[in-house]
């Protein structure tokens, strides 16, 4: 099998932001923007990236949602939370004012082991805070 | 100064007594509540570095020339190598080395568990070595499992000799009693699904130093157990973890990976990183194991308990321990009579690990359904009936360092006062309840541990240990004791640790441990910096010292003038003041525990089975809170992980070959942010008087014990049904809603 | 292995030859793929290929299901059935016609077991653990089918257009028999392109999961009430999705010991999806 997204970034990219968890599509950890849209890097073959833009945790550094969180206490062992946020730009730049439950419905792919979900929810309800 | 006292150590419910060496603390406790630093919601120190993707946790760290492994592992869950040939991987693209059994001593030809490593391979990429695994040529004969916890029992198969524990006498408790209530309780095998997995990144220096890069709760049990094993000198193991993605109680120890990849490395004479894959991950890194429990209370018509008896079979795996899954029984009730049998049956299934209060979790599910049942036969109010039967000192005559468990059952009041608002909202099939359970556990760590800390010219302090940080925040909470100590604020503290070369000896991550033991060391350590910056203030302001004490960056004298900290640390010039600390001893005689109560709320579909938990209040007493903000954290992220416990997680065996079925994480089902109920946090916040300078116990594993039983009590409170096997799935639910249908068919009108 | 693009149907199928497979969102192939449950030399992108996009009651196959969750002119059975699908990364990357093609979530197969399915004579689930698995059609293997939006495309009376055929929906669907063991229609190297679902007067999507989000169902029913009358069809209840004609149906069932619990959760969710459209 070709190379995956995720194999491209952490290795040959050095780009290590982007985590791995599992590797089949079933976490979230990996998560990544393909022209905005949040996809599993980890099941994506990167020859099939094409011309789309891929935008990484290391290109959300100075995104608000980075504050919030951790002013929200979004993330405990913080392995899962490149991914949240990812997901988070997603969604708040889809819909920059998400319902309790938009956050529900687009961050549920996002698995944190530590459980930091609640947290996650105020850091999303307050990201402009 | 120093002294050797014979202490009772605690880790996750198992006690030992040894000698330890320790340092008397003689500072005084602050007084309660919240201080300058101390007691005040504050931010992850390392939260930005973590949330912006730029700590190095071991799964990121690459090291010049670092090579891969991969391990071969039995797909069998008993079986026996009859030919083994390694020769097809060595031949294969990029690999250096190949080991099989007799090379490192995890290695086996004789497997007793799915999962259990037979070979390994290092390659240049991971990809090379787990295409290498496969080319390996193994003709198996494989031996029928033994998978029945029972049947293990019947048989004598077991990890450790049977424990009993007897107070009273059980037969006549029970003939004592006006009502009797007998329940069988089964709970599941739960996967710790850290989301970081399992790894360690191995490099030597010559063939008597070692450096080990490893995502671990212990960094100082990792180094000492690689010593041991590798013959080497402790101080020429180096472990390092400075950020890590998780644990739980699975990362305890170096694990078979890095045994396996100090021995390629040594043969390669190159780094090795051994990474589990997420499957490897649910096979052979451990799991709280099945129960089966078989109890039965007594008690009087007015509720006082007359009998506890507990017959526990731990389903453990081919190795690992037995859990106390009766310790709940010994030490949360008042019953004069209590009997507990704990089994440690040997399965040909994946060996457990400590979870995240090991066995009090299981156990408390039991017990505090078969109390609630108890209540249902008695008519009695279930917080009334835990009051009755609340053990005012320990039952082998010690006192406790400190019990709040009654403050909790009042502040629990409010919250168990909505029940007949939340039942009234019960509308069509949607029915809706309220339960409860208590909690008790450990906590309260122990010596030895230290720190230093270090205050240079620019009037910065570092503390110095080599702990880790698990993701609980001690790393902050580290930060906030010593800067309370030296008044100084948050940001002008760092912590340094992680690095056994870097600091000294830190106490675990695991069993509720590490704030109540590193947290009085650095304060210590704090407090010998504090004062010898105030013997330099002393000759440099002309003042007597006991005068002087360090207050908002400033030395304040209390017979008049002010001074700022930097017009005394800027004499230091390239010196520093060092202040170094010991974690004193547990109060002698005393039992060390934490208390707690939870109130969940459910609604339940009875036609479809499906349980929403809608509302959980937590009430804990674990002593001094020293982070409001991470300590509401830990109490959440236990509660969401006990959802998942209760409602949609179970590891599953096939019952003929052994195979773990739920090995990826679309088939073993953790809590996703929608399953998420609304969450108090609260806490009786009073410092334990006779534990430590601090008054802290650990809050990491509290929270995760009474869920269980709270949401199957609410259950029961909304329908009427007895779920008694966990997880409380639609077909669990739907059956204890038939049985309960029944029953009620069967009362004759 | 190879990847190429092409860019029009006609070479996507002449690329579909011998050893070659067809990659949408790779969401199902991509780890299948990896875990050598699918092998191929070549993979065959269809991004450019296959239409994507909805026109009216016309849908691309390669339309995602986070574009058919939130689109007006879908009906909302489908629409919901796509919105409680997989989680939100799979519903932007995982395309409606590789859903309809997804394989079996029996964790035998995917363990690779060598069960009736895999070509072998067992079915290692039957014997086994098999809660999540069929209630209707189980004899032979007793998988349940997965997919949500497939159950709501028959309940639609949905149409497939293929490079060489048109079919309904329920069409593309067959149980594994010991002669055959696949559970599709579909010609090798035969492409889905469109799908037409006409609009019901009323439809609706309930699915029973053991998580609020992202799991498979434990039964999904799809029912919609169209000029002709209602029709109802089921996920996770058979090897392929399962259309009964009436609630009574339900008593044709034969579940296994343990899945006998999701006939009354099936029967619950029928009754209300009934009563809603
Ligand atoms: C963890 C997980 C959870 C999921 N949960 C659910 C769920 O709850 N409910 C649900 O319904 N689905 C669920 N899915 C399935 C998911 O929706 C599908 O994987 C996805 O829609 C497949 O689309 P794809 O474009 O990624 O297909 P691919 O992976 O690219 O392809 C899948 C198959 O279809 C073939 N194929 C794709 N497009 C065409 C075409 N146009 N013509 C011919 N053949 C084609 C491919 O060759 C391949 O065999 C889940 C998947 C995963 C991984
Ligand atoms: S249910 Fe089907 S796929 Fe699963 S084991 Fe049986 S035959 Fe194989
Ligand atoms: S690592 Fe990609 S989804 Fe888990
Ligand atoms: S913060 Fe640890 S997994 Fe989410």
């Amino acid at each position: 099998m070709g190379a995956t997204l995720l194999e491209t970034l952490r290795g040959e990219l050095g780009l290590s932001g982007t985590k791995i968890a599992c590797g089949e599509g079933h976490c979230g950890a990996c998560t990544v923007l393909l022209d905005g849209v949040p996809v599993l890097s980890c099941i994506t073959l990167v020859h099939t990236v094409g011309e789309r833009e891929v935008t990484t945790i290391e290109g959300l550094r100075e995104h608000p949602l980075v504050r919030s969180f951790v002013r929200a206490d979004a993330l405990q062992c913080g392995f899962c939370t490149p991914g949240q946020i990812v997901s988070a730009a997603a969604l708040v730049g889809a819909v920059p004012e998400p319902s309790r439950e938009e956050i529900r419905h687009h961050m549920a792919g996002n698995i944190c082991r530590c459980g930091a979900y609640p947290r996650i929810e105020e850091a999303i309800l307050t990201w402009r805070d | 100064m120093a002294r050797l006292i014979k202490t009772e150590k605690e880790v996750e419910g198992r006690y030992e007594e040894t000698w330890v060496v320790v340092e008397e603390d003689v500072l005084d406790q602050w007084p309660a509540g919240p201080l300058t630093v101390v007691g005040q919601a504050v931010e992850r120190k390392d939260g930005l570095e973590r949330a912006r993707g730029e700590a190095p946790y071991t799964a990121d760290l690459k090291l010049p020339g670092m090579l891969h492994a991969a391990v071969l592992r039995s797909p069998h869950a008993r079986a026996n190598v009859k030919r083994l040939d390694l020769e097809p991987a060595r031949r294969s693209l990029g690999v250096r080395a190949v080991v099989g059994p007799g090379d490192v001593h995890v290695l086996t030809d004789e497997p007793r568990y799915p999962g259990q490593p037979v070979a390994a391979v290092a390659a240049d990429t991971f990809r090379q070595a787990r295409e290498a695994v496969k080319l390996i040529e193994v003709e198996w004969e494989e031996l029928e499992p033994l998978l029945d916890p029972d049947e293990a029992v019947a048989r004598g198969e077991l990890v450790e000799e049977p424990r009993r524990f007897e107070r009273g006498d059980l037969e006549r408790g029970l003939a004592k009693a006006d009502v009797v209530v007998e329940a069988e309780y089964r709970t599941q095998t739960l996967l710790h699904n850290c989301m970081e997995t399992h790894q360690s990144i191995c490099r030597w220096h010559g063939d008597r130093k070692l450096d080990v890069f490893i995502s671990t709760q212990f960094i100082w049990g990792v180094r000492e157990r690689l010593a041991d094993q590798l013959g080497l000198d402790p101080d020429d193991v180096r472990v390092v973890c400075e950020f890590m993605g998780g644990g739980f109680g699975s990362k305890n120890g170096p694990g078979d990976y890095t045994y396996i990849g100090a021995e390629l490395a040594k043969r390669t004479g190159r780094p090795v990183k051994c990474a589990l894959t997420r499957r490897e991950e649910s096979l052979a890194t451990g799991n709280r194991n099945a129960t089966i429990q078989r109890l039965v209370a007594g008690a009087k018509a007015d509720g006082t308990l007359t009998a506890l008896g507990g017959e526990y079979v731990n389903a453990v795996g081919w190795s690992g321990f037995s859990p106390m899954t009766g310790g709940p029984m010994q030490y949360l009730y008042a019953c004069d009579n209590v009997r507990v049998v704990e089994h440690g049956a040997r399965l040909n299934a994946p060996p457990n690990a400590a979870f995240r209060a090991p066995g009090f979790v299981e156990g408390t599910f039991g017990l505090e359904c078969l109390l609630d049942e108890l209540a249902a036969r008695l008519d009695l109010d279930p917080l009334e009936l835990r009051r009755r039967n609340h053990l005012d000192a320990d039952p082998e005559g010690r006192s406790y360092s400190s019990k709040n468990l009654m403050e909790c059952y009042r502040l629990a009041e409010e919250h168990w006062a909505r029940r007949d608002t939340v039942r009234a909202r019960s509308e069509g099939s949607w029915q809706r309840g309220v339960g409860l359970a208590s909690q008790v556990w450990f906590g309260g760590g122990g010596p030895p541990s230290y720190a230093w800390v270090r205050v240079g010219a620019d009037g910065r302090a570092v503390v110095v240990t080599a702990m880790q940080d698990i993701g609980t925040g001690t790393r902050t909470a580290m930060a906030q004791i010593a800067a309370e100590e030296l008044g100084l604020p948050l940001d002008r503290v760092e912590v340094a640790l992680g690095d056994s070369a870097r600091g000294p000896y830190a106490s675990i991550s695991a069993g509720s441990s590490t704030l109540p033991s590193m947290g009085p060391a650095v304060r210590s350590a704090a407090a010998d910096a504090a004062r010898q910056i105030l013997e330099l203030a002393a000759q440099r302001f002309d003042k007597e010292q006991r005068v002087l004490s360090l207050k908002d960056e400033h030395v304040v004298a209390s017979d008049g003038g002010s001074w700022p900290l930097g017009s005394v640390c800027e004499l230091l010039g390239d010196g520093q003041v060092l202040g170094k600390g010991a974690r004193g001893p547990n109060p002698t005689g005393m039992r060390v525990l934490t208390f707690g109560v939870q109130v969940a709320e459910v609604a339940v579909d009875v036609e479809t089975g499906e349980v929403r938990v809608e509302r959980v209040a937590a009430i804990h007493d674990v002593g001094r809170i020293v982070n409001p903000l991470g300590a509401r954290s830990q109490v959440e992220g236990g509660i969401v992980q006990a959802i998942g416990h209760t409602l949609s997680e179970e590891r599953l065996l096939d019952p003929e070959t052994g195979t773990v079925l739920t090995q990826t994480l679309d088939a073993y089902r953790m809590p996703t942010i929608a399953d998420v109920p609304e969450i108090v946090a609260e806490f009786v916040d009073v410092p334990d008087q006779h534990l430590t300078n601090l008054g802290s116990k650990g809050l990491g594993e509290p929270p995760i014990i009474p869920t269980a039983a709270a949401i199957a009590n609410a259950i029961r409170d909304a329908t009427g049904a007895d779920v008694r096997s966990l997880p409380v799935t639609r077909e669990e639910l739907l059956r204890a809603l038939r049985e309960a249908r029944e029953r009620v068919g069967a009362v004759p009108a | 292995m190879e990847l190429s693009r092409p860019s029009t149907v006609d070479e996507a199928v002449a690329a579909l030859g011998n050893g070659a497979v067809a990659l949408a969102g790779g969401t199902e192939l991509v780890p299948l793929l990896r875990d050598g449950l699918v092998r191929a030399d070549r993979v065959v992108h269809l991004a450019d290929a296959v239409p994507r996009g909805i026109d009216g009651t016309r849908i691309g196959a390669g339309t995602t299901l986070a574009e058919l969750e939130v689109d007006p002119q879908i009906p909302s059975a489908l629409r919901e059935a796509c919105r409680l699908a997989a989680s939100p990364q799979l519903r932007s990357m995982g395309t409606i016609g590789g859903n309809l093609l997804q394989a079996t979530r029996c964790w035998y197969w995917r363990l690779e077991f060598p069960c009736r399915l895999h070509g072998g004579d067992r079915c290692h689930a039957a014997e086994g653990v098999h809660r999540e698995h069929a209630f209707f059609a189980s004899d032979f293997c007793a998988s349940a089918h997965p997919s949500d939006p497939a159950a709501a495309l028959v309940a639609l009376g949905g149409m497939l257009r293929t490079d060489r055929r048109e079919l309904p929906v329920a069409e593309l669907y067959r149980l594994p028999t010991e002669d055959d063991r696949s559970t599709t229609t579909l010609a090798p190297g035969e492409l889905i392109l469109e799908l037409d679902v006409p609009a019901p007067e009323a439809s609706v999507y309930l699915k029973a999961m053991d998580r609020r989000r992202w799991s498979f169902p434990i039964v999904g029913v799809a029912v919609a009430r169209a000029a002709d009358g209602v029709r109802i069809a089921l996920a996770g209840a058979a090897p392929i999705p399962w259309a009964i004609a009436s609630e009574a149906d339900l008593d044709g069932a034969t579940p296994l010991p343990g899945t006998a619990y999701k006939l009354d959760v099936a029967r619950a969710l029928v009754r209300r999806a009934l009563a809603e459209v």
